[in-house]
């Protein structure tokens, strides 16, 4: 009899095993299928229910966790304000400049997004992956809302990612954290281009891959998106979204390319708001 | 564990309720810049109350239903969870509980294991980005984060299914009787 309960244990096991395998192979790469599409329709509900409910107890561990870190955030705002006094005076000379350029080209346009056809939509969080390897978020716009899969999602502050699966009443979105992630991006002032990948494991640091290292990066530098297209293909993101600011650049003297370290301009780890840039032509 | 259909529609209920709640609330807090994971302790104090079948299967299950909830690859939380669930029934069925300390234990150590799982699903399925080593302290904290939530939800777990457990009664201690004058 107990024989008998552990092969059928084990034959238990042994088909488990063999089903994650089937669906690893099934489903890698493939993007939402049709068992993910039906699982998120029929529990998408109850976890915006979830959200809406557990709002206050997470505000609340939030808080705990903020004051916590308070104090260190303050001596790193104190040196941020001191750098963006500098960077404001340079600003203002940058200013001046942009507006005789633009009484040059009779260009009259504020921001990247009114610049493009996008549409914004802005829509809340609702669920977040648990663990770093898979950097993504499940928020509460769908195929209704005119959400289609890689359109651009933008935070309060900056690129937040791109929509990866949609139902009718959600969404899921990579964020720029994740290891699937690849942006192309221009410093600017300069130009210098690149891509921006994760930084796996640190979700306050992102990486700016495949830049010449002839050009020179400084600390405090805006990295935004560059925005491309060649004949049929093009890059998922308008030119000049934010992404984030430089943190760290180091020149390799023996490699052709360098590496800088960036902070993303948008708070991942606390996103409550994002806005889906729909519609609109890309790159 | 004797499974009936109510005891299945409760264990389903805890299974939900344990991804909802880790979607919508664990994973969307930061403490020391982690976000805590209970997935794998609910799955370990499921297969320590329900033994390697049960824990296996809600672990495989519970897995398939956060991967389908964040459009992940399907499979890959499966493969993780239904082992350590397993693992953990294993350990009820060959080790008696004898302290309270074992359920937090258990938890933090097969948290510990299922975070390197999901480390090693992803490096076999490839990472095209560099890894931080801040990684480690994620998984650190991750494990001692379920030390702490480990015992409350097994004793919340326990509570739920507990007409489903087969327990030795209790054995009430009697007060040695007090001898006047002595």
């Amino acid at each position: 009899m107990y024989r008998k309960q552990v092969r059928r244990r084990r034959a238990v096991l042994t088909l488990l095993i063999i089903g994650s395998f089937l669906l690893l192979t099934a489903t890698y790469g493939q993007g939402s299928g049709g068992l993910q599409q039906g699982i998120s329709t029929v529990f998408g509900p109850l976890q915006d229910g979830a959200d809406r409910a557990l709002k206050p107890a997470r505000d609340l561990v939030g808080w705990f966790d903020e004051t916590f870190e308070a104090r260190g955030e303050n001596d790193r705002l104190r040196s941020e304000l001191e750098r963006e006094r500098v960077q404001a005076v340079a600003g203002q000379e940058a200013l001046q400049e942009n507006e005789q350029l633009r009484k040059l080209v009779e260009l009259d346009r504020s921001s990247a997004i009114e610049f493009s056809t996008f549409e914004p939509v802005t829509g809340r969080v609702i669920a977040r992956s648990p663990t770093v390897w898979h950097s993504a978020v499940t928020i509460d716009l769908g195929s209704g809302d005119g959400v289609v899969v890689d359109d651009p999602v933008m935070g309060g502050d900056g690129l937040v990612g791109r929509v990866a699966a949609v139902q009718p009443g959600s969404a899921q979105v990579t964020l720029i954290t994740d290891h699937t992630s690849a942006v192309s991006a221009k410093v600017l002032p300069g130009g210098a281009q690149g891509v921006v990948r994760a930084d796996v494991g640190d979700p306050e640091d992102l990486v700016l891959d495949f830049i010449v290292s002839a050009r020179k990066i400084g600390v405090g530098q805006a990295v935004v998106t560059a925005g491309w297209r060649a004949s049929e293909i093009a890059s998922l993101y308008p030119a000049g979204l934010p992404i984030g600011e430089v943190t760290r650049a180091s020149i390799v003297e023996q490699e052709a390319s360098q590496q800088v370290h960036l902070r993303p301009y948008a708070d991942l780890a606390n996103l409550d708001f994002v806005q889906v840039l729909t519609g609109g032509a890309r790159g | 564990m004797i499974v009936t259909p109510k005891i299945f529609v409760r264990i389903a209920a805890i299974a939900l309720l344990a991804v909802l709640l880790q979607l919508s609330f664990f994973s969307r807090v930061t403490l020391i810049h982690t976000s805590p994971d209970i997935l794998p302790a609910v799955v370990v104090v499921l297969g320590l109350l329900g033994g390697a079948m049960t824990g296996a299967v809600v672990g495989f299950s519970i897995g398939l239903l956060a991967d389908g909830l964040l459009a992940d690859d399907l499979g890959g939380s499966s493969l993780v969870l239904l082992g350590i669930g397993y693992l953990a029934g294993v350990f009820r069925e060959r080790f008696e509980i004898h302290s309270a300390l074992v359920p937090p234990l258990l938890c933090m150590g097969l948290t510990f294991v299922a975070e390197l799982g999901f480390a090693a699903v992803q490096l076999m399925l490839g990472v095209d980005a560099p890894i931080s080593p801040l990684i480690v302290r994620d998984i650190l904290l991750k494990s001692i984060f379920a030390f702490f939530l480990g015992w409350p939800i097994y004793l919340g777990v326990k509570r739920v299914l507990r007409p489903a457990l087969v327990e030795e009664p209790r054995v009430r201690r009697r007060r040695a009787p007090r001898v006047l004058g002595a």
